[in-house]
């Protein structure tokens, strides 16, 4: 595991690997995300986005000046992810939370959602 | 002279109820008669295609996935058609193909109907067949109530398809295909192209209690030297899978540029991040 700032922002390099996500990306390819890097964000829950084609997180995610800034986090289709058992609900907004993405290559705050694990401990998604 | 007039209108009758008969039962001369319910296949429930979006994953050479870069499938093209698709597996391997679908609003269109993620449906009734997949959402019509295609059909996204049963499988051709003849029809992200002379006929049947499996020999005289197989599965989704709207319009914030044919990511101004 390796540790880097980016931006100021705490961000982990968690691991180094391909990560696959047609399924998730299926409305489009995908090409704009870093698949060799995983990396973790914490911060707050602003909206849950459950709607078509794709599902997006949005996290505000506080800056090294301690400015938030809101992150885009793709997720898979609400159909997809209904079917599996999530929810509009499954993000409550104001929630504390740590997010692992694929991010942009370009470095915006924007990422393919991988997992994350709220406060208290529930983890959503992948989280290994 | 009463018992001849009699036997008379027994023949005109039997002559009637025969013609009524062939006709209720679908038969005509040389094609395979409309089945009734009871001899069409169960179909019903949710299906999954198998394989990825890949469309010809058996044909693929090299290692990796065909979306990698540098890899790709191999349709029998022509050296024309050879050189417009090494051309978009060049724009491909950069992130700048350009996929339509991700606009929102066109049809993916016949053979990629088969090439979708997301559930989808077969609903099976004696005089068509309706493939219902939840992406896009896209539909294909197949008729099988004895009808022949136009002799003047019009290219559209998905054709004009119509078959017939042989036995437990539905056999259908399809014509009436634009292709890539306007730019907005491709067979997946690879930069599979196909022309407006392409042409398929699809055998399709469960093989198994939970897999259908769909064959198409797909022939382009303008694109293709040689007839192209290509075999896409589905299997069985659990049971009482719903499907939803796939309202792509709703948030799409991933339009594709079409000057430079890159994928965008909006964020959440509505204002490209890339």
């Amino acid at each position: 595991m390796k540790l880097i700032n980016k931006m100021g922002i705490a961000v982990v390099v968690v691991a180094s690997m391909a990560i696959t996500i047609p399924a998730a990306m299926a409305h489009h390819s995908g090409v704009e995300f870093d698949t060799t890097k995983i990396v973790e964000l914490n911060g707050t829950i602003k909206e849950f986005q459950f709607k078509n084609p794709h599902t997006w997180i949005q996290v505000m995610v506080p800056n090294p000046k301690g400015e938030p800034v809101e992150w885009s986090l793709e997720w898979g289709s609400p159909n997809a992810l209904g079917r599996d058992g999530y929810r509009p609900t499954t993000f409550p907004v104001g929630a504390k939370v740590t997010v692992r993405i694929n991010p942009m290559k370009n470095g915006s705050p924007a990422g393919a959602f991988i997992g994350a694990k709220l406060e208290g401990g529930k983890t959503i998604g992948t989280w290994n | 002279m009463k018992q001849g007039r009699l036997t008379k209108m027994n023949s005109r009758m039997a002559f009637v109820a025969g013609i009524g008969f062939l006709l209720l039962a679908g038969v005509t001369l040389g094609q395979s008669p409309v089945p009734t319910f009871d001899k069409l296949p169960d179909w019903s429930g949710a299906w999954s295609m198998m394989g990825g979006t890949v469309f010809d994953r058996a044909s693929q050479t090299g290692q990796g996935g065909a979306l990698a870069v540098g890899v790709r499938e191999h349709p029998p093209y022509n050296a024309e058609w050879e050189a417009k698709y090494q051309k978009n597996v060049a724009l491909k391997d950069q992130g700048r193909f350009p996929d339509v679908i991700t606009n929102c609003g066109v049809p993916a269109g016949f053979p990629r109907m088969f090439n979708l993620p997301d559930p989808y449906e077969f609903a099976v009734r004696p005089e068509a067949t309706w493939i219902l997949a939840e992406n896009g959402p896209n539909v294909m019509r197949i008729y099988t109530d004895g009808r022949k295609h136009l002799d003047d059909q019009w290219e559209t996204y998905t054709g004009d398809s119509v078959g017939h049963w042989e036995g437990d499988t539905l056999v259908f051709t399809t014509i009436g295909l634009k292709g890539s003849r306007d730019g907005d029809s491709i067979l997946d992200r690879t930069g599979l192209i196909l022309s407006d002379k392409a042409h398929a006929t699809t055998r399709m049947r469960k093989i198994s209690a939970t897999m259908i499996e769909v064959q198409m020999t797909i022939e382009d005289p303008k694109a293709l030297t040689k007839p192209w197989i290509v075999t896409k599965q589905f299997q069985k989704m659990k049971a009482e899978t719903r499907l939803y709207d796939y309202a792509c319009a709703e948030n799409n914030r991933n339009p594709v540029d079409e000057k430079s044919g890159q994928t965008l990511t909006l964020g959440p101004d509505g204002k490209p991040l890339n």
